[in-house]
């Protein structure tokens, strides 16, 4: 359904700012009918491809297609097929839920008993319904999204984008609004993309891409993703990881990953982990602050992804890091 | 959904400028603001100028009556630009970037500011409009028509015009700076506070090139002429075509600045 190909985004550079590449010769695809989500760490690039991808920018090279429409050569027929949830409400706050919906359903020419039924479709799953009437700066977070995402639904997308949307939700209404979100997937057979960095919220997706200095490191189910740690996974959290990383490495022979200040043993069997754990306790009881077995969850595959990358460009030379730092700050608020 | 990919402009258009509208009536210190202002500028100007205003071929006019259209030119000004600050806040309020995702034809996105905004100066405009009969001016019935004309064309430019000079501004402080290097001395010298005959020449010049200036002349013409004899007029039609003009460059920029899409820059 959407079709990324070598995409690349280059910011110009000012007199004192040099160019910066967002985006490094992405390429993605996400078939129809799937929950995709895209994650990486602020700077990735998740929020150029956003913007791209809803036709606010046009990258410096590469291409894109939305349900067979070149989205560079046919914007209008893409914006048609396409719903845009922004991380930053697109909703007017002064005026009531309903007076919102009936504007956005102007602007995609619904009038009259059309727009009144595609409402009552739209409404069905929220707890909006009986507060049509208010001002939207009345209504809580979790309420608000609801109407973002109610006004999107309006113009039957097929096709629907989410940026960060469960910024600032409250656990409860976050895990609400996901639920929604997932059962009016498969209902109407929409095609979904959101960006965000929460993994919990990717479990129960179709497929994670996982984008670092604006490349795709990962793109597969959650499933798959996981089972690229192995079966468990050893934390442990030193007093010194300089000096544990060293220790670790000399002797066990197995591989450390550094994450911050934890140290990962991955792909333990399940057998030898509790062994793993004694051992270095045994040895460096002193040094350690905690330690832990865990099944990996994609938490850990985000490290284990991310870090590696980190650990290899280390390896190359200091080169790649400089890039990743010239990044655009990623997760202040995306302006259109 | 039928074959066509955008919207309709009039519905659009139609959509967008009533939010204007209903956001403005909704926000009464806006209103109230824009009235005031304007009106506490007239009857203190005039009242205080009146003693001592006396341009050559204007005899026995009191500056509360030369003023007035000049007040009229005001108000339209300061509720017309006011009004487009709105472009910086809907940008900076996200409802903005729902608007440029939608299917609509991008002029829907400029009018539907623009005439939005140019109602609101109009509604109050035509509030003060009912101080124009206890004027001593003659205001022929006839020439009605051409002066809420003359309004509208004003109103539509000034808006064009504060459109395209706030779509890439992010800040409306930065704006306000704009509009008092910019905007307010296309009003001061634009024959609403003094007659361009008894000005320096290098300030008659810059008074021929502002079309303020223009928009000035149809605007003050309906009070002391009938429709035949403005139209018979050269300085008239002269400023009618430049505030034409006005209005179609200004809204042509603007929404050649809203169909510009941010371009990727050439790869490093």
């Amino acid at each position: 359904m959407i079709i990324i190909r070598n995409l690349t985004h280059v910011y110009a550079g000012t007199r004192r700012q040099k160019a910066r590449t967002a985006l490094h010769d992405l390429t993605l695809e996400i078939p129809e009918r799937s929950f995709c989500i895209l994650s990486g760490p602020n700077g990735s690039g998740k929020s150029t491809l956003f913007r791209i991808l809803c036709g606010l920018a046009t990258p410096t090279g590469g291409s894109v297609t939305v349900g067979g429409h070149d989205l560079f050569a046919e914007p209008a027929a893409v914006r048609r097929l396409m719903g845009v949830v922004f991380q930053s409400p697109a909703v007017d706050k002064q005026l009531s839920i309903i007076e919102n919906l009936r504007l956005h359903a102007e602007l995609h020419g619904l009038r009259g008993a059309a727009f009144q039924e595609r409402a009552d479709e739209a409404l069905a799953w929220t707890d909006i319904k009986d507060r049509l009437g208010d001002r939207v700066d009345t209504l809580s977070g979790g309420l608000a999204r609801q109407v973002e995402l109610a006004k999107c639904l309006l113009t039957r997308p097929r096709v629907l984008l989410l940026d960060e949307p469960t910024t600032g939700l409250d656990p409860a209404s976050r895990r609400a609004f996901l639920g929604a979100l997932h059962r009016l997937q498969r209902e109407r057979a929409m095609t979904v993309l959101m960006t965000s960095h929460v993994f919990s919220e990717a479990e129960d997706a179709d497929s994670v891409a996982i984008m670092q200095d604006g490349r795709l490191l990962a793109h597969d189910t959650p499933t798959a993703l996981k089972a690229q740690l192995g079966q468990e996974v050893v934390v442990v959290r030193p007093r010194t990881p300089a000096v544990m990383l060293e220790a670790l490495r000399r002797d066990f022979d197995r591989p450390v990953l550094v994450h911050g200040d934890e140290l990962r043993i991955e792909d333990v069997p399940p057998a030898e982990a509790v062994v793993l754990v004694e051992q270095i306790l045994t040895r460096f009881r002193g040094e350690v602050l905690s330690i832990a077995i865990k099944q990996p969850d994609l938490d850990d595959v985000f490290v284990h992804v991310t870090g590696r990358t980190g650990a290899a460009s280390q390896a190359t030379g200091p080169t790649p890091q400089t890039t990743a730092e010239d990044l655009k700050p990623e997760d202040q608020e995306m302006r259109a | 959904m039928s074959g066509q990919t955008t919207t309709a402009l009039a519905p659009a258009v139609w959509a967008l400028a009533r939010r204007e509208f209903v956001r403005f009536i909704r926000q009464p210190q806006r209103v109230i603001g824009s009235l005031g202002q304007p009106l506490l500028f007239w009857v203190f100007l005039g009242a205080g100028f009146t003693p001592s205003f006396n341009p050559p071929g204007m005899e026995g006019m009191t500056y509360l009556e030369y003023f007035y259209p000049g007040v009229l030119m005001m108000m339209i000004l300061f509720a017309s630009i006011f009004s487009t600050i709105t472009v910086i806040e809907d940008r900076d309020q996200g409802f903005l970037q729902g608007v440029l995702v939608a299917p609509v034809p991008r002029m829907a996105i400029v009018l539907g500011k623009v005439f939005g905004g140019a109602s609101i100066a109009l509604f109050q405009a035509f509030i003060l409009l009912i101080a124009a009969p206890f004027l001593d001016t003659p205001l022929p019935l006839a020439s009605l028509p051409l002066l809420v004309a003359a309004m509208v064309l004003t109103a539509v430019g000034y808006t064009a015009l504060g459109f395209s000079i706030a779509w890439s501004m992010r800040s409306t402080a930065g704006f306000h700076a704009i509009m008092m290097v910019f905007l307010m001395p296309l009003w001061l010298l634009s024959g609403a506070l003094f007659p361009v005959a008894g000005a320096p020449m290098w300030l008659q010049v810059v008074m021929a090139i502002n079309p303020v200036a223009h928009a000035m002349t149809l605007l003050r013409g309906p009070f002391y002429a009938t429709p035949a004899e403005l139209l018979a007029t050269p300085a008239y039609l002269t400023g009618l075509a430049v505030v034409v003009v006005w209005v179609a460059l200004g809204l042509w920029v603007s929404a050649v600045r809203v169909g510009a899409r941010e371009k990727g820059a050439a790869a490093a």
